[in-house]
């Protein structure tokens, strides 16, 4: 793809995800009342997401027996790989392909416009933040962004919704594996040969959303989170 | 003003197979050995840590600037020019080729045989594991053999591939572990792999890739290695049929030329760029390209297909625990007197599919958080899931072939290769029966695991491809001989996948690299010894 192209929809398409990925376009009275927004301010690249209503959707669509402790730790997972993305970037090639392919363009611009629509929706319909609102309410909200998305997660970095990126960058990562088996698999992570032939250790109570560790440890590398 | 570099011999590509023949001349002859590579250099092993953690996030490269905008063809070809290759990105399985490949028309009559045999290949086969560094356990010798074990022990089971294992040998049918160019021991100054399970970029060093050969021959002054330098055509001596110099031009640079003088040179560019090479290098002696008086550069492409499926096993296993593993059987590769031909390996592999965590359930509701743990949980809790694959050989056609595509330039003017592959008739007429074949194979498993088959597929997709310069004894039929010189010009080789005759049931790397050592042994000959 010539640079002249990839500079556009790094530019371009990602204001058209801004406005188009949700129903609701950012506001500056929102933006101003989170504190975390910089809609106001094109040069300063993509708006990071607000994050009490990051969190109040976290805690209506990732497992409950995270735990908050947990829960915290895969938002803020997801905050460092959402900081660290870059969109229209060069992706690994596919066998025997002889062309180039790229990642799509900025997925961010879209799922702050949704966050700051959906304290927007839930205030004319509910009175009330996101977070005050009980979880079956804010599932009722987000379901209808939600849209058609589905059946599988797909990766996160495509998520057409901020909650389906939450759940999709949560359940790809080691932490719901191991959670999902209740086993240390540490699935990724660099644990050394001498752990392979056996059964994976049960999972410790209470270690739910915390990293797993590799078996030697020092080659451990965290997934999910940006490097 | 033209930059002249001269050497005793001029490796042109700087892949693997031109590791293995700089690093043989290297360290058994005194001759001077330059290599000249299109692409440059990619992220180095320090790097490979961040860009792994990247490729994981994200799906990026891990290997930035591995290839040149311009330089692309169409049809299927690998993507990477770069210094170390596509074995940069490869995962590193290295089997060998079966003993029947190498006779298929004397033993089954069909295809071709090759001008060389197992046997004469095996030295090399020990060789090219010896150097890359080889991690494996030998099968049952008669579809397994080989004169000498393993440099290294295999890469041990992980506990779902033991369980997979005695689900095998129920069937008896014998599985044995994919042998790896991955370190099980400490093994010439790389590290034992960690199972961190994303070889495409192997952050400790321990999965093998060419880079750290060439690296350590320019540590010891015995190789130059001209990078973002490309050879655009080769030219003959005034007179003769001998190759005098590779004309090349600088990326850096454009309007430098630069000229690579040797009394030998190799090329060592692969499937694709060694006959686009050829066929660019045409002039008034060789109208139709170099090494091409009989007209088959370019001919008999190859690569072989496959049939795979997911296979649905009452166990529990635990998906994830080292995914980069994976069991082999050449049972069937080696079959013995055939009433109809086929011939196939099978891979078997832990998987996640159809037991991954999903938005959906079943009848289309949608799950949140809670929903999906315990939808994932009922679906792992309730059997888990084999990967399974067999390559079957496709015998190459005349017409199967590489071309110039005068559509598909670079900057420079020069035609990109163009791919069109063709099965050899006999191969369709076989297709339905190998098919038929390898999915009843599959069925057998699964049913003795008492299992099912959750789904299968065919791929035309021609993997681990050679062809375009295949070697053999008569020059009407071939291009290079079976030290890989070609017919015509008595100081020009082709070393690697475009020299084989054809692409065998398994991957072809350690194929290529023991190829490739066989022609520096030949290549070693000019010079004295050290």
């Amino acid at each position: 793809m010539p640079e002249t192209r990839r500079s556009f929809l790094k530019q371009s398409v990602a204001t058209v995800a801004a406005v188009s990925a949700t129903g609701c376009a950012p506001d500056g009275e929102s933006s101003r009342r989170t504190g975390d927004l910089s809609a106001d301010d094109p040069g300063a690249g993509p708006a990071p997401l607000p994050a009490p209503t990051l969190r109040a959707v976290a805690e209506a669509v990732l497992p409950e027996e995270l735990g908050a402790e947990g829960r915290e730790r895969a938002v803020t997972a997801f905050e460092r790989w959402s900081d660290g993305l870059e969109p229209v970037a060069e992706l690994s090639h596919p066998y025997l392909v002889p062309e180039t392919r790229y990642s799509g363009p900025d997925p961010r611009p879209g799922w702050a416009a949704q966050l700051q629509g959906l304290e927007k929706e839930c205030r004319a319909r509910h009175g009330t933040n996101l977070a005050d609102l009980d979880v079956a309410g804010r599932r009722q909200l987000l379901a209808r962004g939600v849209g058609q998305a589905g059946p599988g997660l797909g990766s996160a970095a495509n998520a057409n919704h901020i909650a389906v990126a939450l759940m999709a960058h949560f359940f790809a990562s080691p932490v719901a594996t191991d959670m999902c088996y209740r086993r240390t698999i540490a699935k990724q992570q660099c644990r050394g040969l001498e752990g392979a032939p056996a059964e994976p250790e049960v999972l410790a109570a209470r270690t739910n959303g915390a990293p797993s560790e590799g078996r030697r440890g020092a080659l451990t590398i965290a997934t999910g989170a940006a490097p | 003003m033209t930059r002249v570099i001269e050497s005793d011999v001029c490796i042109i590509g700087a892949g693997i197979t031109s590791a293995m023949v700089a690093e043989r001349l290297a360290e058994r002859t005194g001759a001077s050995i330059t290599i000249v590579e299109a692409g440059g250099r990619t992220a180095s092993l320090a790097e490979r840590t961040h860009t792994r953690a990247r490729m994981l996030a994200y799906g990026e490269n891990p290997y930035p600037n591995d290839h040149i905008p311009d330089q692309t063809g169409t049809g299927e070809m690998y993507r990477q020019m770069v210094v170390g290759g596509s074995a940069m990105h490869w995962g590193g399985a290295i089997p060998r080729y079966s003993p029947e490949d190498f006779r298929l028309q004397s033993l089954y009559g069909l295809g071709f045989d090759w001008p060389i045999t197992f046997d004469d290949l095996e030295p090399y086969y020990q060789e090219a594991e010896e150097r890359i560094g080889a991690a494996g356990e030998q099968g049952p010798p008669d579809c397994d053999p080989r004169s000498r074990p393993y440099p290294m022990p295999p890469l041990p089971l992980s506990y779902n591939l033991a369980r997979m294992r005695e689900w095998t040998d129920r069937a008896e049918v014998p599985f044995w572990t994919q042998p790896w160019a991955r370190n099980t021991e400490p093994y010439r100054g790389r590290n034992v792999c960690q199972r961190c399970d994303t070889c495409a970029v192997c952050p400790t060093g321990a999965k093998y890739t060419p880079d750290f050969a060439l690296d350590q021959l320019l540590t010891a002054g015995r190789i130059d290695l001209i990078p973002r330098t490309l050879v655009r055509r080769l030219a003959l001596e005034p007179g003769t049929d001998r190759i005098a110099v590779a004309e090349a031009v600088n990326r850096d640079a454009p309007d430098e030329p630069v000229e690579f003088r040797a009394g030998t040179f190799v090329i060592a560019g692969g499937h694709a760029w060694s006959s686009h090479l050829l066929l660019l290098s045409a002039n008034s002696r060789f109208p139709d390209g170099l090494a091409n008086r009989t007209g088959n550069v370019g001919r008999y492409m190859t690569g072989h297909w496959f049939v795979s499926g997911y296979i649905d096993l009452p166990m529990r296993l635990y998906p994830g625990i080292f995914v980069n593993n994976s069991l082999l059987s050449h049972r069937f590769a080696s079959p013995g007197p055939l009433d109809r031909y086929v011939r196939h390996d099978i891979r078997l592999w832990e998987s996640d599919v159809g037991r991954a965590p999903r938005l959906r359930n079943g009848d289309g509701s949608l799950l949140w958080g809670d929903e999906i743990m315990a939808d994932w949980r009922e679906r792992t809790e309730s059997g888990a899931t084999a990967r399974i694959r067999a390559y079957y050989d496709v015998l190459p056609d005349r017409d199967s072939r590489l071309t110039l595509d005068g559509t598909n330039t670079n900057v420079l003017g020069d035609p990109m290769p163009r791919i069109d592959y063709r099965p050899d008739p006999t191969t369709l007429d076989l297709e339905d029966h190998t098919h038929t074949t390898i999915l009843g194979r599959f069925e057998h498993l699964a049913r003795t695991a008492g299992g099912s088959i959750m789904s299968t597929r065919s791929s035309r997709l021609y993997e681990h491809p050679g062809g375009g310069c295949r070697m053999g004894d008569d020059p009407a039929t071939s291009v290079v001989d079976r030290w890989g010189r070609t017919h015509d010009h008595e100081n020009l080789f082709v070393v690697g996948a475009p020299t084989i005759v054809s692409s065998g049931c398994a991957n072809g790397t350690l194929t290529f690299c023991a190829l490739s050592l066989m022609s520096a042994e030949e290549i070693g000959k000019g010079f004295d010894r050290t």
